[in-house]
């Protein structure tokens, strides 16, 4: 299906077992909870989905129940990034093969990558498979590293499968020097802010977000996105206000809060796995009180 | 606590001698050209002023001058920061004597000093005036001290003339968690946007705005500014943009570019103290081509008459 971008796209978390191990029936209750509430795009796995302390066969696995169980409602894309970029290559092939709609991928891990070396590594991502690729710039999670304008530039010229960008700097001079670089070379480029940082971004050109608290507050994203796209400053702000205490909320130890958080819902999905804590009970009691003061539990879908 | 709005914040820059002497006679037609340009309050002297350039003594005596320049047309605003507490609460204290509206102070610079003690800095300086204080926020210029969320609550909870943030983290849950916290206490609490990145920091809150780049583009800067204060940050866009190529553009020569895009405007100011170096001839050459080719620089000002009045 056609991949547009837009609005506050859904990366689920992963549900796992008591004993840590996959439970994909959940994870397909997940899928179909985000898309009955509004979920504009599916994406999976976002760092928000444990991505890193998956296998890559066990990835492969939910990256199959996802597509199979959003059966073409929304576009869903496949996160690649791994440690190993032999194993992206592969994340991304596959993605191809089960019928994905687009593949995202982080600039590399760990090796503090050069400019020319993550020109590459798109480059070859392209030339694995034939899919639309998202790029995510998060500079503030990898010390430093991260996209410049002419790097962007460079790419779009050479890389026609460069559709869009996760950019998640959440800095309005760095928004601005990619999308300017960006829209020059391509004037239908992406770019999706990360988190719903929605109010700041969309008058700057954000097409949307990735979402970090859908699972909790799937109404509450809605209506920033919608505040943003009708410019009701003062309605986004509020809402925007509301969000950011639910990020502070859930981003220490992400996605464990965030885990702890469903649970208050009625929509468990099991622990998060090591090196991650998993939320404890004094956690959960204290996010359930959190998210009464904000009004959540009375605005926000109880159970699947 | 005091309800004074700086608004759109004109900061201009210092202009030198020859010598390296503070020219006083361009320094008028700075001010009146900042006044005449819409500027709703002046910020003497920020960063891109040198005001790190320049000696205690010189730093009141712009005071000094630019007050009675102004004569009170619009208000000053007046920054005081320094290494040592002791230098920035007596400079805090002096401008409040010459008749300065607010003062603004940022960080120690070049100490890393804990938390608490940057706290008790913050704290000696805003009681040492009756004037709203200002806390002007740059971890990137100040060696990375970042500031946390607790910290400036607790110092708003303590400081009865601590007024408002001014924001040049560009980090904008830092901006939504103080602003949206203070509110609650404290509605009369101001963000300002330490820079012209308007459209963001307005659509969490800010209503005011700091601009080193008035002195350049003052047209450009207040209708980006005006927008904004209106809430249609998406028609705003345009202007952000704009402003953004022209930021882009001084960052990529370096400091010195400022005072070099001043002289490609008609409006020589002389040269950057040392340690800043000027621009080489070439590179110079370069900068004045790519300004003027950016097609907003044609509403703007050349020379230091208003377009209106040629």
């Amino acid at each position: 299906m056609p991949l547009i971008l837009k609005g506050v796209m859904q990366s689920p978390v992963t549900p796992l077992k008591d004993d840590f191990s996959p439970d994909l029936p959940t994870f397909e209750k997940l899928l179909d909870f985000h898309v009955r509430t509004g979920a504009t795009a599916i994406s999976w796995p976002h760092h928000k989905g444990e991505s890193l302390n998956l296998t890559i066969p066990e990835r492969k696995a939910f990256a199959e129940v996802a597509v199979k169980t959003v059966a073409g409602r929304v576009p869903v894309s496949v996160h690649v990034s791994a440690l190993s970029v032999e194993d992206s290559i592969e994340l991304a092939q596959h993605a191809q093969k089960i019928g994905a709609d687009a593949i995202i991928a982080i600039t590399p891990y760990f090796w503090s990558p050069s400019q020319d070396a993550i020109y590459e590594y798109y480059v070859r991502l392209s030339k694995s498979m034939d899919l639309p690729i998202i790029a995510y710039n998060s500079p503030s999670y990898l010390e430093g590293i991260e996209f410049t304008g002419e790097l962007i530039t460079r790419l779009l010229e050479n890389v026609p499968s460069l559709v869009a960008m996760k950019e998640a700097s959440f800095d309005s001079a760095k928004f601005l020097e990619i999308s300017r670089a960006a829209l020059k070379v391509r004037p239908d480029f992406s770019i999706v802010a990360g988190v719903e940082f929605l109010a700041p971004s969309v008058p700057l050109g954000c097409v949307g977000s990735y979402s970090s608290a859908g699972g909790i507050c799937p109404n509450l994203c809605s209506q920033l996105f919608d505040a943003c796209t009708r410019g009701d400053s003062v309605k986004a702000r509020e809402l925007q206000f509301k969000l950011a205490q639910l990020w502070d909320l859930f981003r220490d130890q992400y996605p464990s809060s965030l885990k702890g958080g469903m649970v208050i819902m009625g929509r468990p999905v099991g622990p998060t796995r090591p090196p991650l804590p998993t939320a404890t009970k004094e956690r959960q009691a204290f996010i359930a009180k959190k998210l009464e003061e904000l009004g959540i539990l009375d605005t926000e879908p109880h159970g699947w | 606590m005091s309800t004074f709005t700086p608004g759109l914040v004109h900061a201009p820059i210092t202009p030198f001698n020859q010598d390296r002497k503070i020219d006083y006679a361009k320094f008028e037609q700075v001010i009146e050209f900042h006044i005449k340009h819409g500027a709703q309050s002046l910020a003497i002297t920020m960063h891109p002023g040198e005001s790190v350039s320049l000696t205690d003594l010189e730093q009141r005596a712009q005071f000094d001058f630019v007050l009675k320049q102004v004569n009170g047309r619009i208000p000053v605003l007046a920054h005081v920061s320094d290494s040592g507490t002791s230098i920035a609460v007596a400079r805090a204290k002096y401008a409040e004597a010459s008749g300065a509206e607010a003062i603004i102070c940022t960080t120690p610079y070049y100490w890393t000093p804990p938390a608490a003690m940057i706290s008790e800095h913050f704290s000696q300086v805003a009681k040492a005036v009756k004037l709203p204080f200002f806390l002007f926020y740059t971890p990137d210029e100040m060696g990375g001290i970042k500031l946390s969320t607790d910290q400036v609550l607790k110092l708003v909870e303590q400081l009865g003339n601590f007024s408002g943030l001014i924001d040049a983290s560009l980090d904008w849950q830092f901006m939504i968690n103080i602003i949206s916290n203070v509110w609650r206490t404290k509605p009369d609490f101001q963000l300002l946007a330490g820079n012209e990145y308007m459209v963001s920091s307005g659509a969490i809150g800010a209503t005011s705005m700091i601009s080193s780049l008035s002195s350049i583009a003052p047209n450009l800067v207040k209708e980006l500014y005006t927008i904004c204060r209106t809430e249609r940050y998406s028609e705003a866009r345009k202007a952000q943009e704009d402003m953004a190529a022209l930021m882009f553009l001084l960052k990529k020569y370096g400091f010195a570019s400022l005072k070099s895009a001043l002289v490609a405007m008609g409006r020589d100011c002389g040269i950057p103290r040392p340690p800043q170096n000027q621009l080489t001839q070439t590179e110079h050459a370069a900068l004045a081509k790519e300004l003027m080719a950016l097609s907003f620089m044609n509403n703007e000002p050349k020379g230091w008459q208003s377009l209106h009045n040629l």
